[in-house]
């Protein structure tokens, strides 16, 4: 936990169970999904899966105690705070996912080129010509490097098609 | 081998310029993108490589992949985002330089400690490339595992400011790391359904997640990645900074020396790899300091142990590959077509019929690093001013353009939502303290380590008992029982002088 606190209030830990529930969750879905396998197939998982519930049930004790001695609580402070970012960081990463969804219709170079000015506009930019070039570069720099040098299959758009139909 | 071969073999790599500089070039932009490696450049590049002579061929490649290397480097101390794994290490000790106003200095660190790590380990690898080649003969499939386990706990114990969350880290990156088919019977394991997965976690999105998307869902919170004082240095960069990181590295000459052997032979291990050695190099170097504690905080001594170690990498996996034909890595897979392409067959056989290629390629490696110095040692002044661009600009390019890189290597668009997915666990990571780098290089090490863990098992019939079979391997189980076992004595021993000097 990396927050600072002050002399005598409560670490919240609730942060650090994430990763190792996480981990747990996933370890149950792995050993599940093995266990009618042969065992060459299923040893390694078994042999990291089970030492990686051991280490959960360490560190859920050792926080568990914790919390029962009072010295912490089971409060996510650490990755919510400090809240002025909170906003701008799940909107960063809907944002985000919004630009791997629309790619498909609207292709690499609009899809980015949109999404580069909203996460420019969510992170606080507000110069009219920063919120256009900056997204303007980013999907050139794209469009060169990815469609016309590598020839990668990134879904076509409108603009793709348009270039080609150009050059 | 002769000194009038070996002289005329350096004076013909020097007339390749033509070939090394361009090489260089790609190598530094390629090594720097997260995304980007120097096995998928020579990829696309190879009709190029087909085309030209040997030599020349072997020139390019070689100088590509030893830039790759260095300039991964580059984002990982500038803004926390390693160019490729092998600069995983680097960022521990390289970004606290950039934020304390070092940037330069840390650059200028890594390029030295690159090319001289690099440079030192090729020309020991040429006296010795005949002894070196059998080394690898050593390192069985019982040893490759305690290899494995011994790099992974090294990063849990180095990266993790709590040992535990370390080793849980870990752990769970070495279990996603074997979601996928099986090495035996092809079935698949812990998929969630998903046909992407059935050939196990796609490396780049891993790695743009944990470190990219993590490191800048952390940036939001600050409106510059440096401090006031580290923004006025980065303003007022000079070329005496310049100076200031050659007099740092030239004060640790023998740090370079030293760690960069532990990459050589790291790099001489077939799969073991750029991140284990780095990390190997960096723990090693924090063991015998005389001030373990300043680790982590920014002190070239970090910068220098794993970036000397990464290059010392860069010679020891292509020993395999011209002593015994096999490839110890996938870069030298790639070289490895193209020379066969060209006629050229590897293995011990290539000592005696083309003794130019064999021993040229170690030459070629040589020159390709004195080159890099003179390339890229005057852009540490620029590109340290990056730290200045705000994060309401750094953010959004960095999360969409990495997210964009995530689909370069196997083009799926299911690896960009991965990366993002990785992006959220790395971001949970780091405000917990259960350190990415160990999730990632688990990721990196599962398939291996299941590989060599299963041919063990087969060979003893399932017996866990075949781990500590072997006196080589017996004798790494010591040395990783060591490395848990030393910081913790250091830091007990600590403590007790801390109560005693109290008492008194």
């Amino acid at each position: 936990m990396s927050l600072n606190r002050t002399p005598g209030s409560k670490a919240p830990l609730g942060a650090d169970l994430i990763i190792p529930t996480l981990a747990l969750a996933f370890a149950v879905y792995f050993l599940d999904s093995i266990s009618d396998l042969a065992w060459e197939a299923k040893a390694n998982g078994v042999l990291i899966g089970s030492a990686l519930v051991a280490l959960v049930a360490v560190q859920l004790l050792r926080v568990g105690l914790q919390v029962w001695g009072g010295a912490a609580n089971l409060g996510w402070d650490p990755v919510l705070l400090p809240r002025h970012a909170l906003g701008k960081r799940i909107g960063m990463v809907a944002l985000s996912a919004l630009f791997i969804f629309a790619m498909d219709w609207l292709g690499l170079t609009l899809a980015l080129f949109l999404a580069a000015a909203a996460a420019l506009y969510l992170m606080g930019v507000r110069k009219r010509t920063h919120l256009f070039w900056t997204p303007f570069s980013l999907a050139a720099v794209a469009y060169v490097m990815f469609i016309v040098v590598l020839d990668a299959r990134f879904p076509r758009g409108p603009v793709e098609i348009l270039l080609a139909r150009l050059f | 081998m002769t000194w009038d071969f070996l002289l005329g073999q350096f004076a013909s790599q020097f007339g390749l310029w033509y070939a090394i500089v361009p090489g260089i070039l790609i190598g530094i932009v390629v090594g720097a993108l997260p995304g980007f490696s120097a096995q998928n450049t020579l990829i696309i590049l190879l009709p190029l490589t087909l085309a030209v002579p040997v030599p020349t061929a072997l020139a390019f490649m070689i100088a590509l992949y030893c830039a790759t290397h260095l300039a991964g480097g580059i984002p990982a101390i500038l803004v926390k985002i390693p160019g490729t794994g092998g600069a995983a290490a680097t960022t521990i000790d390289g970004y606290p330089m950039t934020r304390k106003g070092q940037a330069q200095q840390a650059l200028v660190l890594c390029f030295i400690a690159s090319v001289f790590g690099g440079l030192v380990s090729t020309l020991v690898t040429l006296g010795l490339l005949p002894w070196l080649s059998k080394a690898g003969l050593y390192l069985r499939s019982v040893e490759m595992v305690v290899v494995m386990l011994f790099g992974l706990t090294l990063i849990a114990v180095i990266a993790a400011k709590d040992l535990l969350k370390g080793l849980i880290a870990g752990l769970f990156g070495l279990l996603i790391g074997v979601i996928g088919t099986d090495h035996i019977y092809n079935t698949p394991r812990a998929t969630f359904g998903f046909l992407e997965l059935y050939d196990g976690v796609p490396l780049v999105p891993a790695l743009i997640g944990l470190f990219a998307i993590s490191e800048a869902l952390v940036m939001i919170e600050s409106k510059m990645i440096v401090s006031k004082e580290g923004q006025v240095r980065a303003a007022n960069a000079h070329w005496a900074d310049t100076v200031e990181g050659l007099r740092m590295a030239a004060s640790r000459w023998w740090h370079i020396i030293w760690t960069s052997f532990v990459g050589l032979f790291i790099g001489i291990v077939p799969g073991a790899g750029a991140s284990i050695a780095a990390f190997v190099a960096y723990q090693q170097s924090r063991m015998w300091s005389k001030h373990p504690e300043l680790y982590g905080t920014g002190i070239p001594e970090g910068v220098i142990a794993p970036e000397s170690a990464n290059n010392g990498v860069t010679s020891g996996t292509l020993v395999p590959m011209m002593a015994l034909g096999v490839p110890g890595g996938s870069t030298a897979a790639v070289m490895m077509i193209v020379l066969q392409y060209h006629g050229i067959v590897m293995g011990p056989r290539l000592f005696d019929t083309n003794p130019e290629i064999a021993y040229g390629v170690f030459i070629s490696m040589a020159v390709a690093y004195i080159f890099m110095l003179f390339t890229i040692l005057p852009l540490a002044r620029y590109m340290s001013r990056i730290v200045l661009i705000e994060t309401n600009y750094l953010v959004p390019v960095i999360m969409l353009m990495t997210i964009v890189a995530a689909f370069a290597g196997r083009q799926y668009q299911f690896d960009m939502a991965l990366a993002l997915l990785f992006g959220v666990i790395g971001y949970i990571a780091h405000k917990t303290d259960y350190h990415v780098t160990a999730i990632l290089i688990g990721v990196i090490l599962g398939p291996l380590f299941e590989e060599y863990l299963v041919r063990s098992l087969r060979i003893s019939e399932g017996a866990l008992s075949v781990l500590f079979s072997s006196p080589t391997a017996n004798v790494l189980w010591a040395l990783l029982v060591g490395s848990l076992a030393v910081p913790l004595v250091r830091a007990w021993l600590k403590r007790r002088a801390d109560v005693s000097e109290l008492n008194q």
